[in-house]
Parts: C-alpha cells; structure tokens; sequence
C-alpha cells in the first residue's frame, strides 16, 4: 500500500491549520494599525522584530527535535504578533525578543511544541518580560508622541489609567479617549470597537468557539458592574477597567489559544469563568497593574483537568441515558403484549 | 424536526447531476435468463406473507443497507412483531444517490415492493425515508411528497443522518429498515420470478464525464461502469461506497462491483500533500455525533496508550468519519481510530486464548 494513499473521508473541510491561524493574524493587523497610528513606526519594528525572533527559534527549536520543519505552521508568528502588543511601545528591543525567545523555548518546544504546551506561550513570555524588566513594560509614551523606531526611550514615559486603577484611584482621562484608546497603556489596548470588531470576525470565521469568551466576558462584566474595586458607579468602573484593563484583549486572543483551551465545550465554559475568577482575584490582591496574563497562565493548569472531569461527567449521563432509553422501550414492548 | 438540533456537519451534497439523470441499466448477457422455478402465482396480492419470504428466499437477495439477506430480516421482523417499515432512501454522503434516484424513477416497483415487505411483515404502517440535508436548494430534482401513495418522511439535519434514522420512527413503535433498491428486487421476484443479479450504483466524482445512477449486473469492475459513463481525466483514485466512509478500490480492473458497493467514484487527487502538526482546536470534539471527544482518543492512539481508550468509550465510535472531515490539521482520526479498535479486538482475544 502507498504511503500516502488518501484515507476516508475523501471530502474534506477547506479549513486547515494555517487558515484557523491566519484568521488570528488577519484579527491582529488592525490592532497593528492602530498601534501604527498611535505610535509611528516603533510599534511595527517591534512587531517585526518579535515575529522574527519567535519564527527563527521556532524553526531552530524543531530543527534541534530532528523534525523537519513544518511551513504551514505559523502559530509562531501568531505568538510573536500577540506579545509586543501587550507591552508598552517604548519597550526596548532586547525585552520583545527574549520574551519571544523565552515564550518559544521554554514554553512551546519544552512541552513538545504546537498545541502540546501547558501553557499559553504568549502569556508566558509577557509574564517573563513583566517580572524580569517591570519598570521597561509599564512605563509608556503618549499617544501621537512618535516614539523614535530605533533605540532606546527613557523621557516622557509615564504610566496609564491601569496604575490608578491598580492604586485604587479613578482615572484622570477622558472617557471618549479611553474608549477611543487614546491613553497611556500598551499598544495592543486601542479602540474598544476594534477589539469587538476582531472578536465578532474570529466568531464568525470560527476561529475561536463562544463558550470561553462568553463565560469569561459574562462573569468579568458583571463582576465589573456590581463590585467597582474604585470609588465610582457600576457602569464607569465596567468602563474604566475594561479600556484600561488587558483582560479583553486577552479574552480575544490568548484565552482562547488551541492549543491550552480545554476541548469539551462544558469544560470550555468553567474554563473561561475560571480565568475571569483568578483574573478578578488579581486585580485586588495582585501585585501587578495587568493581572489577565498572569491568571491565565495559572487557569492553563486546571485545562486538561476540566476535560478530563467533563469526560467522567458525559461517560456517566451517557450510560443513565442509555439505561433509560431501553428500560423504557422494555415498558413499551410490555404494554403492546 | 429534531434531527436539526443533532451535532455533525453540514455537507455539501454534490449528487447532481446523477441525480436528475434517468436511471440506466448496464446488464451483461446473463440478465434474462436470471430466473428461478416456483409454483407461485405471480400476483402479490394472492401471496401470504410467508410465500413472499419464500420468494424472497429463492431470489437470494440482499439488503444493500446491512448485506442482510431480505427473507432473513423479514422473518425476524415477523417474529418481532415489526410496526413500521421503513424503505430506506437516506443518501446521507456526497455524491451517493444509488437509492434516491431507483426510488424516484421506479416509483412503481418500490411502492409495490414496500408492500409486499410489509404484507410479510403482518400489515404494519409504511414510510420511505429520504434524508433533508439544509434545504433542497442544492438539489435540481423536485422531490414528491408520496411515492405509489406511500408517504415520504424526511430525515432532517446534519450528517450522519442514517444512523439515527431509528430514533425519528421510534414514536411510531418497533422499525424495521430496508433498503430501497432490494425492494426493487423482491417486486421482481413476486412479479418476474428473477433471481437478484444486479445491484445499484452511483457513477460519479470529479473525473467523470457523465455522472448518472446505473442498474448494473454484479461482478463488473469500475473500469466497465468508467466506459459507461465516460472519463473526463484520469480519476487520482478509485473509491468503491461512499465518499466518507467508502475505500480506496487498489484494483479498478478487477474488483467485482456488489449490492453493498453503492457508488463508484472517480475522484482527482486535488489535495496537496501538506504536513500539519494537530493544533489542539478541539473541532472533532465539537462535530462527533456520538459526542464522544475524538482528539484524546486520537492523542492516546498516538502515544499508544490503549488502557485510556476505554475510558473514553471508543467502543461507541460509529466510523461516520465526521472527526476527518472537520479536522484542520488533516490527521485520519477515523482511520486512526478504526485500527485502534481493531488493534483492542486483537488484544482482547489474545488474552481470552491464553
């Protein structure tokens, strides 16, 4: 028999690996253009130089196993394009890169590469860089102030909206601005209508499924709405913490990452109300302004867990189904003689 | 209605033109002399129920769906005390209509042929069954509302459809399924005495030139039915039953064509032969109509830890091969699975010899 014969089915969906991942990319470029449009070229050269950096460590990585290399295979670049945007864009290039490197390394090809990872490696690598160099990630230049492409910044950096919020402070800024995002914060964090725009899109392509966003969105929202961690009404905190917060940036992108999504869509659902959970716990007890990084990399853990546990779950109402599904034609044969 | 509500996938249906296309025959020269002796007057309404299974006996035919023999299941329905027969017409594959277009253009033959089964059966209520992929849209052929004045039910929702075809009847009482074109074949053993040599095929795929339905004798080879119906290039690979769970046909030139053999497609090899690593999306466990969770079966087949199979119940996979279809990454879950419960089979009999 040859080797490659085709196996059945022999139609087959159109989706492969690289368009369910070019999606993401595709959902990314806008945020790059706001980004571009905020912050000149810097937050491009930024970009460019993680996407590199996690592209050649990807493919060193793969080389290193003996394997060869897959060229459809860009969840590389999809990791390179998410972490620069969770930093500020006077980051300095060294930062990116070995968060990249780090992410790559010892998060994606420690634990055997694509959608084998424990944790999410976009997460992991901002969590690297955030603990490792905090005052570089969290300061930021203004909006419109054209950081220079090259080189390091180190005047006119300040910190954003999060901070207060993080001291239990309201926000001094225009609320139009920070819906508009025009604020001191990382670049990934823009217009409130683009970010929906890229979720409703990787929705609609299905890219990603609705049951993580919607438990997670849902329970963040209302946690928002009800218990304001400042002193301000329900809707204006909801505001404040939404536009200044990472947690629907990551909400769209990184929860929803293949690879350490849970794949039962019931464990899908505690998985997402539990990274809005470890990301409420942070946000008051935590010891970080951007806290959704951090609790995702601790709810990747409870990942296979869930699924494993929705199993046992779906084995059990599987056989009372069954059970009663013939007790019940029993009856009926019973009634008929 | 239910049927909507049920998971699987939405596939595109690809029978037309087949079809629309009249039914064909494609006999050799032994076909009229397929005839057996009997006493038997050739007038179904004169028959017994038990002389229409002996009829059917005598005609050895075979159900297409199950490659059953006919009188076998009759007599079991007999004795089951069967409430509903059901003429299955459910072309849930693409390109697969070798049991829509018979009982679209032999209209006759297979409402007389359901009655006869029920008439062996004991008189119970009669329906054919026609699977509803969406909508019609994609179908150029109007579809009637009775065949011969029995009804027509429509299995609603995704594939796989046929499978749980039993649970759409299952208010009525006890079911029993036949297959369309062995109707055919039992009305000719009532009314012609003929022995079953022919079976129903779909002729189609990508590298065909003529895509059509054909009555054809059994045992000629796909390369006759090729001729037939014309090739428009040569097909990348031959594939005997349906396109989702059919195989690949080594022989072409050889390989006898049967009752159970369905459709014979030519298809082009189009796919490009592309590497991709499982991404972990988690897709499969979203479509599988058993609601089972086909990536760490998967997963576990590969790092060839069987003793978790069980756990996740592999044993109440149906093969529709759905967790293929959708899968991004191209794995063969279906096949991977298929050796797999295979491989436990042998294991477990090996233990039970020792």
């Amino acid at each position: 028999m040859l080797q490659n014969e085709p196996k059945a089915p022999y139609v087959r969906n159109r989706d492969s690996a690289f368009t369910v991942m070019m999606d993401v990319v595709v959902a990314l470029l806008p945020l790059y253009f706001m980004a571009f449009y905020f912050y000149g070229l810097r937050a491009l050269m930024l970009g460019l130089a993680s996407v590199a950096a996690a592209v050649i460590s990807d493919l060193a990585c793969v080389l290193l196993e003996g394997k060869r290399p897959y060229p459809r295979d860009i969840s590389s670049v999809v990791t390179g394009m998410i972490l620069p945007l969770m930093m500020s864009a006077a980051t300095p290039y060294y930062v990116v890169v070995s968060a990249s490197v780090f992410a790559i390394v010892l998060v994606k090809h420690v634990f055997g590469g694509v959608g084998q990872s424990a944790f999410n490696p976009a997460a992991a690598g901002f969590a690297f860089a955030a603990a490792c160099w905090p005052s570089q990630v969290f300061s930021y230049p203004a909006p419109f102030s054209s950081p220079a492409p090259f080189g390091a910044i180190t005047e006119g950096l300040a910190s954003g909206p999060a901070w207060s919020l993080f001291q239990g402070g309201v926000p001094t800024n225009d609320i139009l601005d920070l819906l508009l995002g025009k604020f001191l914060g990382p670049m990934g964090l823009t217009n409130i209508l683009v970010l929906a725009t890229c979720l409703f899109y990787l929705l609609f392509r299905g890219a990603i499924g609705w049951q993580a966003p919607a438990a997670f969105f849902g329970i963040m929202v209302v946690a928002m709405m009800l218990f304001p961690r400042i002193p301000e009404s329900g809707p204006m905190s909801l505001v404040y913490e939404s536009t200044a917060g990472m947690w629907i940036f990551g909400g769209i992108f990184m929860l929803n990452e293949p690879g350490t999504l849970p794949k039962r869509s019931s464990s899908r659902i505690a998985y997402g109300a539990l990274a809005a959970i470890f990301t409420i716990l942070f946000q008051r007890f935590g010891r970080v302004e951007q806290t959704f990084a951090f609790a995702l990399l601790l709810t990747n853990v409870f990942g296979f867990t869930f699924d494993r546990y929705s199993e046992r779950l779906l084995r059990r109402l599987r056989r009372v189904y069954l059970a009663t599904r013939t007790k019940l034609s029993e009856k009926k044969s019973a009634q008929r003689a | 209605m239910a049927g909507n509500f049920t998971r699987g996938i939405i596939l595109e249906q690809r029978k037309e033109p087949a079809l629309r296309r009249k039914l064909r025959t494609f006999l050799n020269a032994n076909y009229a002399g397929m005839l057996f002796d009997s006493d038997l007057p050739y007038d179904g309404a004169a028959l017994s129920g038990e002389q229409i299974i002996e009829l059917a006996k005598l005609a050895r035919i075979v159900d297409e769906r199950d490659g059953v023999f006919l009188h076998e299941k009759l007599e079991k329905a007999r004795q089951m005390k069967i409430e509903v027969v059901v003429g299955d017409a459910i072309d849930d594959e693409p390109y697969v209509s070798s049991q829509m277009n018979p009982l679209l253009f032999m209209q006759k033959e297979t409402g007389e042929g359901l009655r006869l089964a029920a008439k062996a059966v004991g008189n119970p209520k009669i329906y054919f069954a026609i699977y509803k992929n969406l909508s019609d849209m994609d179908l150029k052929t109007k579809l009637p509302k009775d065949i011969d004045g029995v009804e027509i039910r429509r299995i609603h929702g995704r594939y796989p459809a046929e499978f749980r075809t039993m649970d759409d009847f299952d208010s009525d009482g006890p079911t029993v399924m036949i297959g369309v074109c062995s109707l055919i074949h039992l009305y000719r053993a009532v009314y012609e005495h003929r022995i079953q040599s022919t079976c129903f095929v779909t002729v189609a795929g990508g590298c065909v030139a003529n895509p059509m339905n054909l009555e054809v004798s059994i045992g000629m080879t796909p390369t006759h039915l090729f001729e037939r119906c014309g090739l428009a290039e040569d097909p990348g690979y031959v594939v005997i039953g349906g396109s989702m769970t059919g195989e690949i046909c080594e022989d072409p030139d050889n390989y006898p064509v049967g009752t159970m053999s369905r459709a014979v497609l030519a298809l082009r090899d189009e796919e490009k032969k592309r590497r991709y690593r499982c991404i972990g999306c988690g897709r499969c466990a979203e479509v599988c109509p058993e609601n089972l969770t086909p990536f760490y079966i998967n997963r576990y087949i590969e790092l060839e830890k069987y003793q978790e199979l069980a756990f996740y119940d592999i044993h109440r996979c149906i093969g529709c091969g759905t967790c293929s279809y959708i899968c991004p990454a191209k794995i063969d879950i279906a096949e991977n699975i298929k050796l797999a419960v295979a491989e436990l089979r042998r294991r477990r009999r090996q233990k039970e010899g020792d």
